[in-house]
């Protein structure tokens, strides 16, 4: 299949599973008289798309810069950070917190920044298992962190469980998603023209400056972007794992590991991915919807551990 | 005397609190292939390192008429390409992928080819032996000088894990691109490529123990004070 046809074929693949999403629900199968229901859907699938595209690209971006295919900024402490940042404004000033649309993406995306940061500093350079495990301690201390903060604070409590679970599709609307919806597109076209630098990074940090990187220009450029996805993604859906994992995994099978392609591809398959799990998730149960970070957990779970096997041996 | 395109005065490197190249000065010329040899541990890789502008030193340094130091990563890659001891890639790509990651899909293509590599041009990385993938790698530095003349090239044991067949054809490449007019520095165990280069440079504990044309720098004597009496039989 030509470049051009494959593209055609995902995209109507996607228009397909776009359909499909505004005809789950609640309220019944179908869109609705006029529409109607499919209307009452639509915040919500266009929060899925759009977060979905920025843990795609999120996660292919970190696995560039670690060199390491099992860095997922789910698994990685990233979006633990995020949610961590959100706890801590709704925590401070619950009241603050709702005045300006910005506050929350900013809150989540100094915290995304604060985890990326611990990451770049312990666990760079070392091998799959140290980074991992630097991420597994900054994801049990930001959860730690969330937990304590959502059991003090009585009327973010519900929401902030309902983060832990990535459970805040259910809640989007217009209003309250359109700046995080726009930063998801924004990180997302932004970390596109990383694949030059990406792909020489993957020789090596000598290798990419002898080949004229600016390697600390790029790993900034990446880590920053990449934590700004995650911020945004974290704003609409809560925290969820192994999308940033599973999308690049995928799109590599697909399209080899050039990052040109890579990139776009794994932002692709994130959005189908996480508006699949959520469409799943609403459509096995529409009166009591399973998240979809429930539902791409355990898809994801099982493909981390088959990944990690196959690097070991 | 023509320009040098090479010229280290008193480089030094300090890595941690250990002085692992001291007041190293290596000198080469268009045209030239200038060989560094010396035992493990002697400082040779970083000793290409540095002149390459990847690692801090001090000393005067100036590669391909900059110093590579204040020079942008761009600026530097333009004149001046690199390969370490054992490139190795995150990712399984394609041979091909590799001239296209470095801008240059046909100059690639032709170096392949001069390497006997042509033929696995589809293949992923994975499938070719250690020698091969080796190979493919080196390539892209080759490859990546767009132009020769005047530019330089840093190779850390290139011939390391290749088979004597490509040897030849690799040390061929570096001669064909010193004929036309780049400047090239190997490091080296290999004495008997060595002994081919236009100029030799020995090291010791980071430190020049000699320098000049093979035959004045490879003698038995230099031999035996650098690699120990019982090299002597490579004299």
């Amino acid at each position: 299949m030509t470049p051009a046809r494959a593209t055609l074929a995902g995209l109507a693949g996607l228009a397909t599973l776009v359909a499909l999403a505004l005809s789950v629900g609640a309220q019944g199968f179908g869109w609705g008289e006029g529409g109607a229901w499919a209307l009452l859907r639509a915040p919500r699938v266009l929060a899925a798309l759009a977060a979905g595209l920025a843990l795609g690209i999120g996660g292919a971006a970190q696995q560039g810069v670690f060199r390491n295919p099992l860095a997922d900024p789910g698994l990685t402490g990233v979006f633990g950070g995020a949610l961590f940042g959100i706890a801590l404004l709704l925590g401070i000033a619950p009241e603050a917190a709702w005045q300006r649309a910005w506050f929350l993406p900013a809150a989540a995306f100094a915290g995304a920044l604060g985890t990326s940061a611990l990451l770049v500093l312990c666990g760079r350079g070392g091998s799959s298992a140290r980074l991992l495990l630097t991420g597994l301690g900054l994801n049990a201390f930001t959860a730690a962190g969330t937990l304590v903060i959502a059991s003090r604070s009585g009327e973010s409590r519900e929401l902030l469980t309902n983060g832990a679970f990535g459970d805040w599709l259910g809640m989007a609307t217009f209003e309250l998603t359109w700046l995080p919806i726009l930063l998801c597109f924004a990180a997302t076209l932004l970390l596109l023209p990383s694949a030059r630098a990406l792909d020489l990074l993957a020789f090596g940090e000598d290798a990419a400056r002898g080949f004229g990187v600016d390697v600390s220009g790029a790993r900034r450029n990446a880590v920053l972007l990449t934590a700004l996805a995650a911020a945004a993604a974290t704003c609409l859906v809560g925290q969820v794992a192994f999308i940033g994992l599973l999308a690049p995994h995928l799109a590599r099978k697909i399209v080899g590991p050039r990052h040109a392609l890579v990139l776009p591809c794994a932002a692709f398959l994130g959005a189908a991915l996480l508006l699949g799990a959520d469409t799943l998730g609403r459509g096995l149960w529409p009166q009591a919807p399973l998240s979809a970070a429930a539902v791409t957990a355990v898809l994801g779970a099982p493909l981390f551990i088959w990944i990690a096997r196959g690097r070991h041996e | 005397m023509s320009e040098a395109r090479v010229e280290a005065i008193g480089l030094a490197v300090e890595l941690g609190d250990r002085r692992v190249v001291d007041g190293v000065s290596v000198r080469a010329e268009s045209g030239q292939i200038v060989a560094v040899v010396g035992p493990n541990g002697a400082g040779k890789t970083t000793l290409l390192r540095a002149l390459a502008g990847l690692v801090n030193t001090s000393g005067e340094l100036r590669v391909a008429g900059e110093d590579p130091r204040s020079a942008s990563a761009q600026a530097n890659a333009r004149h001046r390409a690199y390969c370490a001891q054992k490139p190795a890639s995150a990712w399984d790509y394609r041979v091909r992928d590799l001239g296209e990651i470095i801008g240059a899909p046909d100059a690639y293509a032709e170096c392949l080819a001069r390497l006997s590599l042509a033929d696995l041009s589809e293949r992923r990385l994975t499938q070719l032996s250690g020698g091969e993938q080796k190979a493919a790698l080196l390539a892209m530095s080759f490859a990546s000088l767009a132009e020769p003349y005047g530019a330089v090239l840093l190779l850390d044991e290139p011939a390391a894990s290749l088979d004597i067949a490509r040897q030849a054809l690799v040390a061929a490449e570096i001669r064909r691109f010193a004929q036309a007019g780049g400047a090239a520095i190997v490091a080296t165990h290999d004495l008997s490529f060595a002994r081919n280069c236009d100029l030799v440079v020995v090291l010791a504990e980071g430190r020049l123990t000699a320098a000049g044309d093979p035959s004045t720098a490879l003698t038995p004597d230099v031999i035996a004070a650098t690699w120990g009496a019982s090299a002597q039989a490579e004299a």
